[in-house]
């Protein structure tokens, strides 16, 4: 058809390399400017230009890393700590958070610690400060509404999201929490260990 | 009852630089979102990397909020020319209207999944023709399932008659195929025995739009963004079309507009409003038209009608009466007039009856709907008390939970309040329908409505009532077409049995190798009073096609032909092709053209979509998405009508379309636009200017300001009110799944979702029965009401419940449906809410088989039920699926 747009192909692009992969920086800039701009919301996001997601490039990953974020006895009911993972690249901010409730990957004695990213897997609403201790749950997403459910991997609760919210797989060792892996794709990258 | 679980990816392939870009629109929801397709070949392995310059995007990875990322569930591998290409279906980020922000849902942003891949769980869509051959649907030729459909369908219509001949079918599926499957079933087989697949009869779904002169579909987008104050009646938009809440309502709200949303739940939409000073009015189900006159009722007492409006564009009472003697006496307007309910003389002829009304005088309006009378206040206010001496802008959108709970009554309520507060006609001050699915219906035969054997008082024919003709016996051959006809209408597990006597328990089964002696089995099945269904649909549906069809034609879909469709603000879109449909499977168009051909029919001599698109386009004249002056420049410029359509890309043109003397194509912003001015010399060449561009669609162009009486519903009211320990029982949409789920079955994170239905029901009503969420419940009824025959009557009062009741043409039948227990804060007490199309898990059943007495239409969202607890689901301990958690957090 020729309304189709259909680019001839010019060459045989390169497969990608690790060396090149910038999983870029983390952009607290972006996410707080997010939190807070409610009702502009509409116009300043399509204003937003983060050339800087591409200005450093960490070490390349090939497999999920074992991080200690922190320790079990320091966890208090409903109050999440922030943490970034898989690495210290855009959209790794992450959230550690003792639900008080068993929940679906839970970990410790009652199974109720969980870690999941910071953000919205629609489109990359920044989600840090929306928990809800009586709901259990992130959200709603400041960009379109989008709620998670804390108890249950993640999976979304009402909005848009393509998928859940990815969850951090965490294990126990004394009473040192670790990071181990990541389930679901982190927005904003196209791998979860290369950015 | 194992639930498949999803196993997310955490990585994705990103289409390269070169990759081909081809720009659609959503299938689903009435918004329909623009899209753009990137595909590439596997062959090679040249997916795009991670730096702008390396793939198709132009953009660096990680992208920003906001950017071209792409979710897993957004990449599939489709053959496309018969060679595998991945696919990579996102919004279209560049797009100016409806997704502004290249925003999308869950439902339209996974839509890659819908394609066909053997390797995920759209391995089973239809392939090849089939025949029920010793109770087995078997793979067939074409030709051999085409000619035995053909032969019994010619034969039904000789020996039975048209009627006998049922064409049920999707309104909406794209307009290539809605022609082709009208022109074949009205203007050839011309059947009475024809309806859609919402609806048991082939009638407006707003009777009350239609009587004031509202195009269900005049407003823009911006208007609803732009009005000061919006009631929202029985529909949250967020759940139900999201895109058209979150880029056009919610901003509208953040710039301050005071949104009233009246339903029985409160879901994100509706919390998100209250949080930004809006208001919720949680009624009781049915009672919306006692509100809407309340409100009413205080503004005219107070005096706050747009009263300048109303002398300009309300009818009088020669304006009123001027509709007698248009086309042919049996337009339902008439008789609705006729009947003396509803036609007044005007504003102060309408008001006096208003206030004499004792039950909508707020306190009693409040009381039955179980809600705060300060709210009927509160609304009233915001939609019409001047401030300053200034009127707000105000706005009213309607949907299913209001025009399917009492269909005449509610859309006439809602049309005069519309009327009064100057809704209708300009820029944010508008009223029309939000809508469900889209809108891709272009009729290419007329209704033979003189052929209905069916009447309402007096002489006047209403549309044939296709459930209670087939419950009756009298359909012998039936092509259902994209629908899930048993399902989807009220009181479906009578239906199914009624099917199943008719054919697979009709003595005569095939049960042959040849031919003419199969068509002679089929043949003999419909003299027998039986019947033969043939289904054509892109899966096999349980139990129309899978337990009851004789003959099933594969149909291909969305991305397989290249369609045209019109979404909620009449925007016309082209919908291209992108892959090879699967197997044998061939759009609607093509399976209608060749069984017409083979029955004798012409005119379906058809070589490709735009072919079928261009015949249309004349047809679309002077309706909303008239789209023939498209045609007419497409051939000027020497292209086809697909083409010129596919230059407008995702932006697409809003019908009516116009053409200026240079050749350039104007689209229509909103219809019955008062402020709108058109050329003085009048339409020139091929274009049409309608009455509904500037004008109502009345006889004068004028607002028909009507009454909306309580007692022609009251007595059904209250007879369905729940007695003992019922509940009443209501459905809708939910936003994580589109339709009967039809694509969201075959999504493992939707299935993970929402694996079962559920049954939403207040803490309250819960502990009463001991429930907790996660239990597995029975709803149940035995007081189910159906129509035995089709309406019973000769005096006007006749056709009411009561009437019905009293002649004993009323059958109370039994229904029972199982769900997941989610207990809720969000539901107000006393109500419990299903989605309204699990095919497994029908919620219809539980809704009275009754029509509205005077459009012919269901009240779905009627019903009452009990519930008991069977055991626990296996989603009450586990974690994977479900959520129990409210929809209501903001």
């Amino acid at each position: 058809m020729s309304n189709q747009t259909r680019m001839p192909e010019t060459g045989a692009p390169q497969m990608p390399s690790k060396a090149d992969h910038p999983a870029g920086k983390c952009l607290m800039s972006r996410r707080k400017f997010l939190l807070s701009s409610g009702i502009a919301t509409s116009t300043v996001m399509v204003s937003m230009n983060t050339g800087a997601a591409a200005a450093k490039i960490p070490a390349t990953i090939s497999t999920y890393p074992r991080k200690k974020i922190g320790k079990l006895s320091a966890l208090k009911t409903d109050k999440p700590v922030s943490f970034e993972y898989p690495d210290e690249g855009a959209y790794a901010q992450s959230m550690l958070v003792k639900l008080g409730t068993e929940a679906g990957g839970g970990i410790g004695q009652q199974k109720d610690v969980v870690a999941f990213n910071y953000f919205c897997t629609h489109q990359g609403g920044d989600l840090s400060g929306t928990y809800k201790a009586d709901t259990k749950s992130l959200g709603a997403c400041p960009l379109h509404l989008s709620t998670y459910d804390l108890t249950r991997h993640g999976i979304l609760i009402s909005g848009q999201a393509y998928q859940s919210l990815p969850q951090v797989l965490l294990e126990l060792q004394g009473d040192d929490i670790y990071a181990v892996g990541v389930f679901g794709l982190i927005f904003g990258r196209y791998d979860n260990l290369q950015g | 009852m194992s639930t498949p679980y999803y196993i997310p990816e955490t990585d994705v392939p990103l289409p390269p630089k070169g990759a081909d870009v081809i720009t659609t629109a959503c299938d689903y929801c009435i918004v329909a979102c623009g899209y753009k397709v990137y595909r590439w070949p596997v062959a090679g392995g040249r997916n795009g990397g991670p730096k702008a310059g390396d793939n198709a995007f132009k953009a660096d990875f990680p992208v920003d909020p906001l950017g071209p990322w792409v979710a897993p569930n957004q990449h599939n591998i489709v053959l496309h020319d018969g060679k595998p290409h991945h696919v990579v279906i996102i919004p279209d980020k560049d797009t100016k209207f409806v997704n502004t922000d290249g925003d999308s849902s869950l439902r339209g942003g996974c839509i890659a999944q819908k394609c066909y891949n053997p390797q995920t769980p759209t391995r089973d869509r239809l392939k090849s023709p089939m025949m029920r051959i010793y109770g087995i649907l078997q793979p067939v030729p074409w030709d051999f399932a085409l000619d035995v459909a053909a032969e019994v369908g010619n034969y039904v219509r000789s020996a039975h008659g048209a009627n006998a001949f049922g064409v049920k079918t999707f309104s909406y599926q794209y307009i290539e195929n809605t022609y082709a499957i009208t022109k074949y079933a009205l203007r050839h087989v011309n059947t009475a025995n024809f309806t859609f697949h919402d609806t048991p009869s082939d009638v407006s779904s707003t009777p009350g739009f239609r009587d004031a002169g509202f195009d269900n579909f005049g407003p823009a987008y911006e208007d609803w963004m732009n009005a000061e104050t919006l009631l929202v009646c029985g529909t949250d938009p967020y759940e139900t079309k999201t895109i058209l809440w979150t880029q056009w309502i919610m901003k509208g709200i953040q710039n301050g507009q005071k949104c009233i949303m009246m339903n029985p739940r409160r879901t994100a939409g509706v919390a998100y409003a209250e949080k930004n000073g809006g208001l919720w009015l949680d009624i009781n189900l049915g009672t919306d038209l006692l509100v809407v006159n309340a409100i009413a009722r205080i503004i005219a007492e107070n005096g706050w009608q747009d009263a300048e409006w109303i002398k300009d564009w309300v009818n009088n009472k020669w304006g009123s009466s001027s509709g007698f003697g248009q086309g042919t006496r049996n337009t339902p307007w008439q008789w609705r007039t006729t009947w003396g309910k509803f036609q007044t003389k005007g504003y102060e002829d309408w008001k006096k009856w208003l206030l004499s009304q004792d039950e909508f005088k707020p306190e009693n309006a409040a009381k039955i709907a179980g809600i705060d009378v300060q709210k009927i206040r509160t609304a009233a206010e915001w939609m019409a008390k001047p401030n300053n001496g200034k009127r707000p802008k105000t706005s009213i959108m309607i949907e299913k939970g209001f025009y399917w709970s009492n269909n005449t009554g509610n859309t006439q309520a809602i049309s005069a309040l519309a009327i009064i507060v100057g809704a209708g006609g300009r820029p944010g001050q508008v009223v029309g329908r939000a809508g469900g699915h889209q809108r891709g219906g272009q009729r290419g035969g007329k209704y033979p409505r003189n052929k209905s054997p069916m009447k309402v008082p007096g002489r006047r024919r209403r549309a044939l009532d296709t459930d209670t003709w087939t419950m009756s016996g009298h359909t012998r051959f039936a092509h259902v077409i994209g629908t899930t006809w048993i399902q989807s209408m009220c009181g479906s597990q009578q239906l199914a049995k009624r099917f199943e006597e008719l054919t697979v328990a009709n003595p005569h089964q095939v049960r042959s190798y040849d031919k003419q002696d199969i068509i002679d089995t089929l043949k003999k099945r419909a003299d027998s009073g039986g019947m033969v269904v043939v289904n054509q649909d892109i899966y096999l549906v349980d139990p129309i096609g899978n337990r009851y069809a004789d003959i099933i034609f594969p149909a291909a879909t969305w991305g397989e032909d290249t369609f045209m469709r019109a979404n909620g603000e009449r925007r016309l879109r082209l919908y291209n092709k992108f892959y090879d449909a699967p197997g044998e499977a061939k759009p609607d168009w093509w399976i209608i053209a060749e069984l017409a051909k083979r029955m004798g029919f012409d005119g379906f001599d058809w070589k490709n979509s735009n072919d079928v698109a261009e015949e249309s386009a004349r047809f679309s004249r002077g309706s909303r998405k008239d789209f023939n002056m498209i045609k007419v420049a497409a051939h000027r410029e020497g292209k086809t009508l697909h083409q010129k359509l596919g230059e407008f890309g995702t932006n697409g043109i809003q019908g009516p379309v116009y053409m200026e003397d240079d050749g350039t194509l104007v689209g229509t912003k909103r219809l019955h636009d008062t402020t709108r001015k058109l050329p003085e010399t009048g339409p020139a060449a091929g274009n049409v200017f309608n009455k509904k561009l500037t004008h109502f669609n009345s006889q004068t162009g004028r607002c028909n300001l009507q009454k909306s009486p309580w007692s022609l519903f009251s007595d059904y009211w209250e007879w369905m009110t729940p007695k003992g320990n019922e509940l009443w029982c209501t459905s809708g949409r939910t936003n994580e799944r589109w339709q009967s789920g039809f694509d969201d079955r075959r999504r493992p994170y939707v299935v993970q979702r929402w694996p079962d239905n559920y049954v939403e029901m207040h803490p309250d009503d819960a502990a009463a029965r001991g429930i907790e969420n996660g239990d597995m419940l029975m709803v149940y009824s035995d007081r189910v009401p159906s129509l035995k025959e089709t309406t019973l009557g000769v005096e006007g009062s006749d056709y009411s419940f009561s009437g019905q009741m009293k002649a004993g043409n009323v059958e109370l039948t039994r229904a029972a449906v199982t769900g997941v227990a989610m207990v809720t804060r969000h539901i107000k007490k006393g109500i419990i809410f299903m989605d309204f199309l699990h095919t497994s898990q029908p919620a219809n059943s539980l809704e009275g088989r009754i029509v509205d007495w005077i459009s012919g239409n269901y009240n779905y969202k009627m019903g009452v039920a009990k519930v008991k607890k069977i055991g626990e689901s296996p989603y009450k301990n586990t974690f994977r699926s479900m959520s129990f958690a409210p929809r209501d957090i903001i």
